[in-house]
């Protein structure tokens, strides 16, 4: 999408300087990391990297010890 | 020169892991192998570091254990499809620089484009977000490398089409070198979407192909490991 059509989110991210995105991204990253993220990539069959080996076996929705009480309606 | 570079360009908000792009020979190894030291940085998957496989296009994939970096992935890569070699990516590089005096040297725009063209579905959003960037950056007066490189990569349909009707000259120039810029030009919005789908297929189909042989030697290589 264009710039114009990009969330207000994006947009102010867009307009920071590339120094700001870094900080703030060392921001998002440890919020990410404290909520019990992982390090691990996101499984990609379309990677030709992708392999257990390399791949997080943990829930892609959340850290590990979160679980699904409930799936909503597909 | 993967996501963090993209976070710095503005097409990603954070990365999950660090990948380098180094000159695979022996005295850039041995440092690397400093720099990895003070990391911790275990190899967890194959190949091993061999300069041979790293000149080839394979990729190292390390998890660093130092304090402070506890669990980070490093890949390392030396070759990567369609780029220039090393000296002339670094001689096109950004480099940046922060309060505390670190220097972050990021491959170029039009490098980390190039780069981002696998057959990942993921990279291909972050192509439209980077060029899509840079056009917000440098649309007022512009110059001609950078009109050229928006139309080489620009992936997003309205933005074709704002650029053919600002620069019709260039668009009908560079259509013989991307000829889905026809559509631009005419302002065929539906047919201009199609035809940057199968542009796209057409450089994944590519990257699986130039992937085939490395695949299969990644799993020569596990089968090796496994057998100790």
């Amino acid at each position: 999408m264009t710039y114009e059509q990009m969330p207000e989110e994006w947009q102010e991210w867009i307009n920071l300087t590339p120094m700001q995105r870094f900080e703030q991204s060392e921001i998002i990253f440890a919020n990410y990391l404290a909520q019990g993220g992982t390090l691990d990539p996101d499984p990609d069959p379309t990677s030709p990297f992708d392999n257990a080996q390399t791949s997080g076996a943990g829930p892609a929705y959340g850290r590990p010890g979160l679980r699904v009480l409930r799936r909503g309606a597909v | 020169m993967g996501g963090q570079a993209c976070v710095f360009y503005g097409a990603a908000q954070f990365s999950k892991d660090i990948d380098f792009l180094i000159v695979a020979d022996e005295s850039n190894s041995a440092q690397l192998h400093t720099a990895l030291d003070e990391l911790a940085a275990e190899r967890i998957a194959v190949p091993s570091f061999d300069l041979a496989a790293l000149a080839r296009g394979h990729a190292v994939h390390f998890r660093c254990h130092a304090k402070g970096v506890e669990g980070l992935r490093v890949d390392v890569m030396a070759h990567a499809r369609g780029l220039a070699d090393f000296n002339a990516l670094w001689s096109r590089r950004a480099s940046i620089e922060d309060d505390e005096g670190n220097h972050y040297e990021l491959l170029s725009v039009p490098d980390l484009v190039n780069a981002k063209k696998t057959q990942r579905e993921k990279d291909w959003p972050m192509i439209s977000a980077l060029v899509e960037t840079h056009y917000r950056e440098n649309s007022h007066g512009p110059n001609p490398d950078q009109i050229e490189f928006w139309f080489r990569e620009a992936r997003v349909p309205e933005r074709l089409i704002t650029l053919a009707s600002d620069y019709p000259v260039q668009a009908s120039v560079l259509s013989q070198q991307r000829p889905l810029l026809t559509l631009a030009i005419a302002q065929d919005i539906e047919a201009l979407r199609l035809a940057l789908d199968t542009e796209r297929q057409a450089e994944q189909a590519l990257d699986r192909a130039y992937w085939e042989p490395l695949r299969k030697e990644l799993e020569e290589f596990r089968k090796a490991e496994r057998q100790g």
